[in-house]
Formats: C-alpha cells, sequence, structure tokens
C-alpha cells in the first residue's frame, strides 16, 4: 500500500518510482491511494503509470484508490484521461478487495 | 525595473517548483482567484517549469528558470521562460510515461497556450482567467543573469499580493531546510513585516527579494531600497510580542551598493537558521 499526502511533483518522483518498484519485486498486490494528495504532476502519473504496465507485466494486482471529492487528482485525471485507463476505486476498502482478488488482467 | 506583477527567477532543479507553484498560489488567491482556478495554475505553472528542468539544460548544469505573472482585467497571464538551446531529448535512461503528459495538460487547462523560441531559450505563455477571452500582450521583462540561478531572485509591486506570495515562497523554503515549526512561524514573521513595510522605501515601488538557502538555513536579501530604506526596514520592523528582526534571525546586515547612475541603493541581508 502506497499511501500519497501533501504534494508531489517532479521532486518527489524518483523516490515513489523507488517505493512502487520495491513493491513490485516483492510480487504483493499494489495498492495506491492518491486521496490525501494535495496535488500530484504529470510525473507522478507516469510512475504510476509504469509500475500499473510493470505489475500487469508480472502478474501483480495494482489497483488505485481516489475517494469522490479528492478534487485536485480527480482534475488531472479527467483531464488527461487517465482515469479510464487506472483501475480507480471510490474507497481504500475496494481498492484492497480489488487487489485481494487478484490481478485485472485487461 | 517597475513590475505590475510578479516575477521569479530560480535555478532550473527539482527541488524549486514547489516553490514556483506556492509563489503563483499565493499571487492568484491574492488576486481573486477561485480554489479550482489556482488549482488548474498550479498543474500549469508545475508541468511548464518541468519541461525547463528536464529539457533545458545539458545534464549536471541547473541554468535559470524565469516566471513572470501579469495580472489583467480577464485573469492571469504566466511565462515561464529559459535560457536553454532549444528542446532537449530527454535522457535515455529516463523511463517515464508522464513527460509525455505535460503540454497536452498546459493546453487542456489553460485559456491560450503558446509556446515559442529557439537558440536563445523556450518561453511557454498561458493565459488562465475566469472568462475566455484574453487580452494584453507583452509583458517586457528583463531577464536576469544567468549567474544569479543559484538562489531565487523574486519581484513584486509594493502592496497587497507581497505578503501572500512571500509567506507561501519563505514558507516552502523554511520547509525544504527542515525548520521547526516555530522556526518556521519566526520565518514567516519576517516576511510579513517585510510586506508590511512602508512602499516609499523600495525603489520604483517594487520588492525585491532575493532568497537562498542549503541545509539548515535560509539568506533573504531585501532591495533596492531607497538611502536610509535599509535602516529602517530592520529598526521598524515590528514583530508581535516586541521582538526584533535581529533576535530572530542570525545575522542582519544593511549593505550599500553604487547602482547605475551614480544612486546608492540599499539592500538587506538576513540569515535565519534552523
Amino acid at each position: 500500500m502506497i499511501t500519497f499526502s501533501g504534494e508531489h511533483d517532479l521532486n518527489t518522483a524518483p523516490d515513489l518510482r523507488q517505493k512502487l518498484a520495491a513493491e513490485l519485486e516483492d510480487g504483493f498486490a499494489i495498492v495506491v491511494d492518491l486521496s490525501g494528495a494535495a496535488f500530484v504532476d504529470s510525473s507522478i502519473l507516469g510512475a504510476v503509470l509504469d509500475a500499473r504496465r510493470r505489475a500487469r507485466e508480472a502478474g501483480v494486482a495494482f489497483e488505485v484508490a481516489l475517494n469522490e471529492g479528492a478534487q485536485p487528482v480527480e482534475r488531472v485525471l479527467d483531464v488527461t484521461g487517465l482515469r479510464a485507463s487506472l483501475p480507480v476505486h471510490s474507497t481504500r476498502g475496494a481498492a484492497i478487495e480489488a487487489a485481494r482478488s487478484g490481478p485485472a488482467g485487461e | 525595473m517597475t513590475v505590475q506583477g510578479l516575477n521569479l527567477t530560480v535555478a532550473a532543479r527539482p527541488e524549486n517548483l514547489a516553490v514556483i507553484r506556492q509563489a503563483l498560489a499565493g499571487y492568484a488567491d491574492a488576486v481573486g482567484f477561485d480554489s479550482d482556478a489556482i488549482a488548474d495554475l498550479k498543474t500549469i505553472v508545475t508541468e511548464a517549469c518541468m519541461n525547463v528542468v528536464v529539457h533545458a539544460y545539458p545534464d549536471g548544469t541547473a541554468g535559470p528558470l524565469e516566471v513572470s505573472v501579469e495580472p489583467d482585467e480577464h485573469g492571469l497571464e504566466i511565462s515561464v521562460r529559459d535560457q536553454g538551446s532549444g528542446f532537449r531529448p530527454r535522457p535515455a535512461d529516463v523511463e517515464d510515461s508522464g513527460l509525455r503528459l505535460g503540454l497536452p495538460l498546459i493546453a487542456a487547462l489553460s485559456d491560450e497556450f503558446e509556446i515559442s523560441g529557439g537558440g536563445g531559450g523556450t518561453e511557454v505563455r498561458v493565459k488562465l482567467g475566469y472568462s475566455r477571452n484574453g487580452a494584453e500582450e507583452e509583458s517586457g521583462d528583463e531577464r536576469h543573469d544567468p549567474e544569479t540561478a543559484e538562489g531565487m531572485v523574486m519581484s513584486i509591486a509594493a502592496g497587497a499580493f507581497v505578503r501572500p506570495v512571500l509567506a507561501r515562497v519563505i514558507g516552502a523554503l523554511a520547509a525544504r531546510a527542515d525548520f521547526s515549526v516555530d522556526r518556521l512561524s519566526d520565518t514567516i514573521l519576517i516576511g510579513d513585516a517585510v510586506s508590511a513595510h512602508d512602499a516609499s522605501d523600495f525603489r520604483q515601488g517594487t520588492v525585491g527579494i532575493e532568497l537562498s538557502d542549503g541545509m539548515g538555513w535560509i539568506g533573504v536579501r531585501i532591495g533596492p531600497l531607497v538611502e536610509g530604506g535599509g535602516e529602517r526596514i530592520v529598526d521598524g520592523l515590528e514583530l508581535p510580542g516586541g521582538t526584533s528582526l535581529s533576535k530572530l534571525a542570525s545575522d542582519v546586515t544593511v549593505k550599500r551598493e553604487q547602482m547605475e547612475g551614480g544612486d546608492a541603493a540599499e539592500y538587506v541581508v538576513v540569515r535565519i537558521d534552523r
């Protein structure tokens, strides 16, 4: 589980990539909770997208939680059209539930 | 140089993105942008500046990243410039789907958007406001000397917008320098006091601030000021509880420098330790 809080951009992206890579290495299902993020830029979205791709290749479940009303992140996901290409759940519980039931496939 | 809006010059480094974002959010807040418009502005500015950080300069060099904001009746015109030699492909070892999203994001969120440039640098110019009708052209900013790219150079018209911008910028720097909450509030008090100082002590009514930071410290250079302005800032800062500037700061000095045309200008130089 990777939980966001505060603002994230190119400066914190390497740290996020490292965390995501470590989770992938462990091979457990991954849940990224973006609900608490006050700001994310495209480098952060890119890190999440790349991790999602790798997880799919490795057969590891990868789910995203984003509470309704988490506006700053919702806005960028909507504008970039990424909401459709990421497995976004409106509660952390739903994301964890989906992750437990295994990789989504697609 | 008289400034209507806000000008910032920082080194094109990832850690400066948050500082720029905070400065512009503070400014937009002060001119009356609502929270949705501020959120869009933060994304636009971050994406445009990230392009400079990633593409403008050769690896290992951080040239200047210049941001200016000019208000007009419709909203804000934002310019993000570098002095690089044009678009550089991202390093081959950087795998990042996100870098392809930046320009489309800027285009989608702004009312008007253009990129210009070539050998002398690239400029991204964006308009953002409540209405879809932009106006105004050319902010006519001077370029800063690349040598100043180490710290952060900021100029803003004296008045109501200084405080919100300065508070956020100083807050972001203090957080980055790992200040305690107490020291952070001391530091913001200094920014508040500078903001409240009589505009007539600032040359051309423009508040010039140069900020620098390092491991556990922040440096603030205020000026150019008119003669005697430096002393008045140091003496006149009335901080709550009778605290003086010299008590809050580790070092306070007034420096005099000769300006072009023979006039002397004063600067107040303050160092605040963690």
